[in-house]
């Protein structure tokens, strides 16, 4: 996240009433937490990824005002520079947002007055954050790209939406859920942002179509590839008998429910639950390592993998295009 | 905000004695870039024909401001007051506004789904659509001023709907913070589906008309429009603290008032103005109108708190005082009360300290000073849009600030 940002008025204000929040259970308290702590969650992979394109693509061709070559500091555009610190205020908006909880379910809790307070100032810095990038956008001066970033906005919430429809947690029989339903799911909440950064990135330095089209392909899959990845982790990580949890929307679990069709997997659904009506998660686990959903899932991954390395051979050779070929390959890496 | 504060200060020491309200009524005046010879031949007639009560405090600043010499654009007045019916701003609005809901409809398109009903939820073509209205009837009066021709833009009409948006994602987080249940007579987005979907339904919308408003292709006006987001947090933000000094206080609260009402108004008119016209003090004629008529607006909303019954307003009234909120009749009555001090620095948390300010506010002269200093922003509205070329839009702008004044919901 922007240094800027963390530096002003607000949010300084911010920090010190979350401080109130310690030792309560509002998810904002670990949003925040893991912006200090936990590098796995502050990797800014987006900013980092939209500043390696802009690199790897080049200075324009065209000739424009605002493109000056001498203004590119290490062979990138302010406006790019900006675009990547952007990407990473809508992504880290959408973090505390999503951390707002329903009060309604904290009701008889004794901590409602702790949620309301969190929830407050979720809003608020959620809402701070995204005014900053409405700002940020409109300072680079092409319409164009705020459209393309603003409805990357409007994807990560449908894709939250859909995150939170109880589909499978409830597995309805008529339900349609498949691997096309996830990909479509997945790319909103997960690449649309990526995708669309990486491609108003070239925008932004002039770029023909054909560049800002591979860009945009490069996002979108080392996005999904990285979401298998981390769903693929229970599964490829830990040995059987330990205790694993996991998502049953997650990639693997969505293609072993393809491929061994619904009428089995609710058998196994009904296996899996204990006495209590708990899933016992070890148990599920066993039936799908016992199918080819993993298997499907890590050729999936690769298959992403290996799209985004294609993506990134129309640019010429050169350090940064390395680093996006490395990316793509530790994301295809278990 | 573009008000020179020190300044205001000096000219309420030297010109406002009469009340303690002139101390801060004077700086709408002043905020503006000095009154060209427009302003002052049209204002003079402006005043004149409607009749407005001469008050002392505020006649003695004014013509101070008046031109040495009445300039040729006096005419224009004239004949204006003698053939043109003045209409109702609604009506006179209402056929531009009439697909305004549909269109809204159209941008927040998402298929199916659960988000869709949220999104719909508020856009059921039952809110007043003040902020559109506004902007439409500015956008016509500026054409007619500018080139004589009253049909509205494409993109002037985007703007008016995405300022209905802009306000509606706004008010969606508000009720979130505030913890509203009740807005508009129904109840509200958190309370039907929870916080959580709330949030995102509004950040929802905010892309939507963000999208609509790139789609405009021009990059000020994305920039004036993105300017009002950035105030509308900011004055959320302003609105959790308070500030100790009572002057201060005041300022504060002024500050808050423009962020949170008033910028979304001024700059949709100046948005529409720059995609019209590039007379830049013809944009600060657009954007003084709407922060004056803005923050007049917000000030009749702070007394209706006050004095309209909860059923009529459609929310639970004395709910600033409830949620800790100082607005204008309680500093006022904080003038004759020094009691309510303390009350406003721990935000009416204490036991009783609604019920005690709410006592206090309808015992001074509180509610009639707010009333008061709106009447005020309302008259350098009316200054201001009288500088533009006559035409039934702008008087209709100009009675529009006497139904805000005179609203009761």
């Amino acid at each position: 996240m922007s240094l800027r940002c963390l530096l002003s008025d607000e949010l300084s204000n911010v920090a010190m009433h979350v401080r109130k929040l310690v030792g309560t259970k509002h998810p904002l308290l670990n949003t925040a937490r893991g912006f200090v702590y936990d590098s796995r969650n502050n990797l800014q992979m987006r900013g980092l990824v939209v500043l390696l394109l802009s690199k790897a693509a080049g200075p324009s061709s065209q000739a424009a005002p605002d493109l000056q070559a001498q203004d590119m500091v290490s062979g990138i555009y302010p406006s790019q520079r900006n675009l990547a610190e952007i990407a990473e205020l809508i992504h880290t908006a959408f973090l505390v947002h999503r951390g707002v909880v329903n009060l309604k379910e904290w009701a008889n809790n004794g901590q409602l007055k702790d949620m309301q307070f969190g929830n407050k100032m979720a809003v608020l810095s959620g809402d701070f954050l995204l005014a900053n990038a409405c700002t940020g956008l409109a300072q680079l001066n092409n319409t164009k790209v705020v459209e393309l970033i603003s409805s990357a906005i409007g994807d990560l919430v449908r894709g939250v939406y859909y995150e939170n429809s109880p589909n499978l947690e409830d597995s309805n029989p008529g339900d349609i859920f498949d691997m096309d339903v996830w990909e479509e799911q997945t790319f909103l909440s997960h690449g649309a942002l990526l995708a669309k950064s990486c491609q108003a990135a070239m925008e932004l330095a002039k770029h023909e179509p054909k560049s800002q089209r591979l860009a945009y392909k490069y996002g979108k899959h080392i996005s999904l590839g990285h979401k298998l990845h981390a769903d693929l982790q229970p599964f490829v990580t830990s040995s059987a008998g330990e205790p694993v949890v996991f998502s049953l929307n997650s990639g693997p679990v969505v293609l072993h429910r393809q491929i061994v069709g619904q009428d089995k997997w609710q058998q196994q659904l009904e296996e899996a639950k204990t006495f209590t009506d708990q899933l016992d998660y070890s148990k599920l686990w066993a039936a799908i390592k016992s199918e080819r959903g993993v298997s499907s899932a890590v050729d999936l991954c690769s298959y992403h993998g290996n799209k985004a390395l294609e993506a990134i051979q129309a640019f010429p050779p050169s350090e940064a295009r390395s680093a996006l070929e490395n990316i793509a390959g530790a994301v295809t890496k278990f | 905000m573009a008000v020179p504060w020190r300044y205001c200060w000096r000219w309420s020491i030297i010109n406002c004695t009469k009340t303690r309200l002139s101390n801060y009524a004077a700086f709408s005046t002043l905020s503006s870039r000095g009154p060209g010879p427009i302003a002052g031949g049209a204002q003079q007639k402006v005043r004149g024909s409607r009749g407005v009560p001469s008050r002392n405090g505020w006649n003695a600043f004014t013509t101070r401001h008046k031109p040495r010499q009445p300039l040729p654009q006096l005419c224009y007045c004239k004949r204006i007051h003698s053939d043109t019916k003045l209409k109702d701003p609604f009506s006179l609005a209402q056929k531009d506004l009439t697909h305004l809901y549909d269109d809204i409809k159209k941008e927040l398109f998402v298929s199916g789904t659960e988000l869709r009903s949220l999104c719909d939820y508020y856009f059921d073509g039952k809110g007043k659509a003040f902020r559109p209205m506004i902007v439409v009837l500015m956008a016509r009066a500026l054409n007619i001023h500018s080139n004589s021709k009253g049909d509205l833009l494409p993109g002037q009409r985007s703007v008016a709907m995405i300022s209905e948006m802009i306000h509606t994602a706004s008010l969606v987080h508000d009720d979130v913070i505030d913890g509203s249940d009740q807005r508009r007579g129904k109840s509200t987005i958190n309370d039907m589906w929870g916080e959580r979907k709330a949030i995102l339904a509004g950040d929802f919308i905010l892309s939507a008309a963000s999208m609509a408003l790139a789609r405009i292709g021009n990059t000020t006006v994305v920039s004036v429009l993105s300017q009002v987001i950035e105030d509308l947090v900011r004055g959320e933000f302003m609105q959790m603290g308070s500030k100790e000094n009572e002057n201060e206080r005041f300022k504060h609260y002024l500050d808050k008032t423009f962020k949170k009402t008033a910028s979304l108004i001024a700059n949709s008119c100046r948005a529409v103005s720059i995609l019209v016209n590039s007379d830049p003090e013809v944009h600060e004629i657009a954007f003084q109108y709407g922060k004056n008529v803005g923050i007049a607006f917000q000030l009749v909303d702070d007394v209706l708190d006050f004095t309209a019954c909860a059923a009529h307003l459609g929310k639970p009234s004395a709910a600033d005082l409830k949620l800790g909120l100082a607005t204008g009749p309680v500093l006022f009555a904080c003038q004759q009360f020094p009691e309510l001090h303390s009350m406003i620095m721990r935000r009416f948390s204490s036991k009783g300290d609604v019920e005690h300010a709410w006592q206090y506010v309808l015992k001074s002269d509180g509610v009639q000073q707010t009333s008061y200093l709106a009447r005020r922003y309302c008259d350098e509205a009316v200054r201001q849009v009288s500088r533009l070329r006559p035409s039934p839009e702008r008087e209709a702008l100009i009675r529009l600030t006497e139904m805000v004044l005179t609203r009761d919901k």
